[in-house]
């Protein structure tokens, strides 16, 4: 009967939808799912074409994944992992812990790849108890951005940054100007603007808030001293008038970024922050770019944030030595290089190829490269609990800076929940600690 | 009529004319402005105040936004193949079960469907993980299989709207026919299933509105790009890196509506029809 | 049981059969996985180990649960009625003798139609607090308020406001109101002409009429649609989980009982303490539905019962 041909030809058709293992000339098929996206991902695309076309064994084929952590979690806990993710450094501790990745340790050492080549923050980043999980593709640092033109009309010398915490705030008074009827027009500085590394801010204040092991630091001076200062914010600038203030923001990548527009002059920003200024900002938008201070209290070698886009090969994964060998040829000086100079940004490699830097068209490439290598670098926040963290941080964040809750409550409620959290994560690792361990050594 | 009670009721009347539109302006308004602003340029969406109407109607927002989202073909297909399944698998199912419930009469019968009606109040959260890990134990994790194979397992909904139908159809018909010697899925096939035709194109039409406005379950149970359906496309496309593209966010889902928009002037009668009937036990 | 009866119920079982299958496959495994798994610490990449009653304890102590069960109910509490009032009025504005009545039924009805990932993105578009319709479209009445009481209220951040995220989600949901309208229009004609015209011959004015005749004839439908309703928005995920981004809102104000389910189980990985907290969803949509049903057993009226 026609009805059931139909719906037989349904089912077949329902089916299947699984890719094929092997191209028609016989390569693997290496399936590679980035988070990136625009132009990011077509940088990596142009690098995936070169290795395609270097050998004839080997095929990657990349995606772009919305939402990369998530649906690597539920590909690996489904049992069907592409053979290459791309994540976030962060997230590497929750995925080692629940045992979601395979160790590099011995693929990367027969491919030559050693700690001695890159940058120590980079390698230090991809290592979790005592194996290396992942390789870098492309790193940042965070520094300040200030905007000199509003420097220039606030009187304040466009060239000079402020180089203590205390003397940001002078400038932020300086910078902050407001409308008749009361708003906010334009500020100097709003710890929300980006808000992009509130997890890691107590690192200017003097210590991280991860002991890297079973127990959060948030009662302790640095943690003190950052969530004070966050409070001082509401009680000089009012909650609620900057929270209308930035509902005028556009979007970050539009010409109505706060920081293109004049709305925020000094931010902490990434590498990448120049990418966005040359294609959205006016053409003659002047910036600087130098360390975020710290306060007079902290001297010493500048404070940075490192952060990393990584490769790493998920538990069982097809096909483990294929994507090392794809991952081993991103790590080569050439393939590197033309990845973070199309991204436009450093390279986490210790050594760059003669005129890397001067050829760059980042302006202030080496400010960056300087802070990455500078001893107080700070790895970013890489808990087992990362996201629990970030959403309590973001909603006690939020209404301390509206001004609806006071610093110490808000640090004190923080610390206990995510303690709590962390304790229960604690006790999983230890339950599977020796046959992990056991189980990747016998790995690697 | 006596006069005043005649005016009283043209003062009603108007009087409910006036609530009715300024309604339907209420209602609608969500509608025109997705529109209206699917055909902007994007500096147009984000004005103070809000524009009502584009400067120029931007047609190409269309296109555009369709191949920004990616694969936007492949997403349709893909929820269409879903929903088509759905349906397939739904009335079939349904209409078996539904028939066990009424038209034979065994013991325990209405014990048992006193069960399935209960089945109805348990929440999907609740066997959300289980199922999940359910399928993960078959290996389906990663296929269409889990959004279209619950399907054939007859839904608790739609079995009671059916059987509700089937026991309004006299019983004298399938009598004389079991007399005849007729065997039960002979007389399913043949007397009570034409008969049941717009009921069951109720259920058709149910399945497919829920299978094409699913959410949850494409989110939990599709991993790759490549089976995403619309709803999920839709989602990635919101949550791009950079900055929201409301024209093209707006226009990607219009674009998701119009097919249910367009089912219903189709069917209006029998979709109302439906609606109504499920009101009464 | 006689042959013939025993033949009948190998009959009607096997009829059933793809229901039973689903039953215990889809139904009564997942209860009592959902149940063990709540007594467990289970993350799906590792065996689930027995922790006995340790996650209804953390649930006991833990706000955010509260939090979210607060936000459920609140939700439950105010949409229902008010999309009942809404919907009954709408069915009731139908019911009258009026021109295009076919044009308004489909304006109110299409809404309730829309996919949730099409009407979250819409929403978030028309709640934006500075570019927003509805802000736009408040700004009339807020004016004229400031200038008769001097006040200079603005009206609110809707998505990014802990205070008022909650009711643009009501609102929201108001805008289906058109489904159960239907509904209720079907009931109203079902209710005879007759009893209209008695009760104007006894001198009874519109809205006692209302009160009455029609109210009372609509009680079945209302408690069904009440029932219903209420299963439905205490299972709330889809639009807040689109609105926010995936997120829970500001301050946490959209997180329901499924958002922090689907959150633990799916982003924080916890498994175990997903099934402990859907457990409590489950009680609670059984607990409320009861109390409905008793509530609902000695008003609601049946004609011809």
């Amino acid at each position: 009967m026609p009805a059931v041909a139909a719906v037989l030809a349904l089912l077949h058709l329902a089916g299947g939808a699984v890719a094929a293992p092997a191209t028609a000339d016989g390569r693997v098929v290496v399936e590679y799912w980035e988070k990136w996206t625009g132009l990011e991902a077509d940088v990596m695309q142009g690098v995936v074409d070169d290795f395609n076309a270097s050998q004839d064994r080997i095929f990657v084929r990349m995606l772009t994944v919305s939402r990369m952590d998530q649906k690597m979690m539920l590909a690996t806990a489904g049992g069907v992992p592409p053979d290459i993710a791309g994540l976030w450094a962060m997230y590497l501790t929750s995925y080692v812990e629940n045992n979601a990745l395979t160790p590099l340790d011995k693929l990367a050492r027969e491919a030559g790849l050693r700690e001695e080549n890159y940058i120590p923050v980079f390698w230090q980043m991809c290592t979790q108890k005592g194996h290396l999980w992942a390789l870098p593709t492309t790193p940042t640092v965070t520094a300040l951005h200030w905007n000199k033109k509003m420097f220039r009309e606030a009187g304040l010398d466009p060239e000079q940054p402020p180089r203590t915490l205390e003397e940001l705030e002078e400038f932020n008074e300086r910078l902050t100007r407001r409308a008749p009827d009361g708003s906010l027009e334009q500020i100097g500085h709003m710890p929300q603007e980006p808000g992009w590394w509130t997890r890691d801010f107590s690192n200017w204040f003097g210590g991280p808030v991860w002991d890297g092991g079973g127990r959060l630091l948030l009662d302790e001076q640095p943690s003190i001293d950052h969530f004070r200062w966050a409070a001082t914010y509401p009680q000089r600038f009012g909650g609620d008038d900057m929270n209308r203030l930035r509902g005028a923001f556009g979007n970050f990548a539009s010409p109505q970024n706060p920081f293109f527009n004049g709305k925020v002059a000094m931010i902490v920003q990434g590498v990448w922050m120049n990418n966005f200024i040359r294609q959205y900002a006016e053409p003659d938008f002047d910036y600087g770019v130098a360390p975020f201070p710290t306060p007079a209290a902290q001297p010493g070698a500048p404070v940075s944030i490192a952060d990393c886009d990584v490769l790493v090969i998920p538990n069982g994964a097809r096909h483990p030595r294929e994507a090392m060998e794809f991952i081993a040829y991103t790590q080569t000086r050439a393939a590197m290089e033309k990845l973070c100079l199309g991204q436009k940004k450093f390279t986490p490699l210790r050594e760059v190829s003669p005129g890397f830097v001067e050829n760059h068209p980042h302006p202030y490439l080496q400010t960056f490269i300087d802070l990455a290598n500078s001893p107080n670098v700070r790895p970013i926040l890489a808990l087992p609990t990362v996201l629990q963290y970030s959403n309590d941080l973001a909603t006690y964040m939020n209404l301390l800076l509206l001004g609806r809750m006071n610093p110490d409550e808000a640090r004190a409620a923080l610390q206990e929940r995510q303690q709590r959290a962390l304790d229960q994560k604690t006790e999983r690792w230890n339950r599977v600690k020796d046959k992990r361990l056991a189980q990747w050594r016998s790995q690697s | 009529m006596p006069d005043a009670d005649h005016i009283a009721r043209r003062r009603q009347r108007w009087f409910a004319v006036l609530l009715l539109v300024g309604f339907s302006i209420v209602f609608f308004l969500p509608f025109a402005w997705m529109i209206s602003t699917s055909l902007k340029p994007l500096n147009e969406t984000m004005t103070l105040p809000p524009r009502w109407l584009p400067s120029e109607p931007q047609w190409q927002n269309y296109p555009d936004a369709m191949r920004a989202m990616g694969p936007f073909w492949l997403y349709a297909r893909n929820s269409l193949l879903l929903a088509l399944l759905n349906v397939v698998g739904t009335v079939a199912s349904s209409a078996l079960v539904a028939y066990g419930f009424s038209r034979i009469e065994w013991r325990g019968r209405d014990s048992v469907f006193l069960l399935l009606l209960a089945t109805m109040m348990i929440p999907f959260p609740v066997v959300m993980v289980p199922v999940y890990t359910l399928f993960r134990e078959l290996g389906w994790i990663g296929t269409f299989k889990p959004l279209w194979v619950p399907a054939f397992l007859a839904g608790a909904f739609n079995v009671f709207l059916l059987r509700q139908f089937f026991l309004s159809i006299p019983k004298d018909l399938t009598e004389a026919a079991r007399m005849d010697g007729c065997g039960e899925f002979r007389i399913f096939w043949q007397i009570i299933l034409p008969l049941a035709k717009p009921a069951l194109l109720t259920v058709a039409l149910f399945q497919f509105m829920a299978t094409w406005n699913d959410f949850l379950g494409p989110l939990i149970f599709l991993v790759r790009q490549e089976q995403f359906t619309l709803a999920l496309g839709l989602q990635n496309f919101q949550s791009v890196q950079g900055g929201t593209a409301w024209h093209w966010l707006m226009a990607a889902s219009t674009l998701v509506v119009l097919p249910v928009v367009f089912l219903f002037f189709l069917t209006q009668r029998t979709f109302i029809r439906g609606i109504s009937t499920t009101g009464f036990k | 049981m006689t042959a013939r009866e025993k033949e009948r119920l190998r009959t009607g079982l096997l009829f059933i059969s793809p229901w039973l299958l689903g039953f215990v496959a889809l139904t009564a495994y997942p209860l009592l996985a959902s149940l063990w798994f709540s007594l467990c610490d289970y993350s799906v990449l590792s065996e689930p180990v027995f922790l006995g009653t340790e996650n209804y304890r953390e649930l006991w102590r833990d706000e955010v649960f509260w939090l979210a069960l607060r936000n459920t109910i609140v939700f439950a509490a105010v949409s229902i009625p008010l999309g009942t009032v809404l919907a009954i009025g709408l069915a009731v504005l139908l019911n009258q003798p009026v021109r295009g009545r076919g044009l308004y039924r489909t304006i109110f009805f299409l809404p309730s139609l829309v996919p949730a990932i099409s009407l979250a993105i819409l929403w978030q578009w028309l709640l934006n607090g500075s570019v927003g319709l509805v802000n736009e479209v408040l700004q009339w009445p807020l004016r004229l308020v400031n200038a008769i009481a001097g006040t200079s209220l603005r009206p609110p951040d809707w998505l990014n406001d802990p205070s008022w995220a909650l009711w643009g989600l009501v609102l929201t949901g108001l805008w289906g109101a058109g489904n159960a309208m239907v509904i209720y229009l079907a009931g109203l004609q079902e209710i005879p002409a007759e009893l209209y015209e008695a009760a104007e011959m006894d001198g009874a004015n519109a809205w006692q009429r209302f009160s009455h005749v029609t109210l009372p004839l609509l009680t079945p439908v209302i408690f069904f649609n009440v029932i219903m309703g209420l299963i439905g928005s205490l299972q709330t995920f889809a639009v807040p989980y689109i609105l926010t981004n995936g997120g829970d809102g500001p301050g946490r104000s959209l997180l329901f009982l499924a958002t922090y389910i689907y959150q633990s189980a799916f982003d924080y990985w916890n498994m175990g303490y997903a099934s402990a907290l859907a457990l409590v969803l489950f009680l609670l949509i059984l607990a409320l539905t009861l109390v409905v049903v008793r509530f609902g057993e000695k008003r609601v009226h049946y004609a011809g019962r």
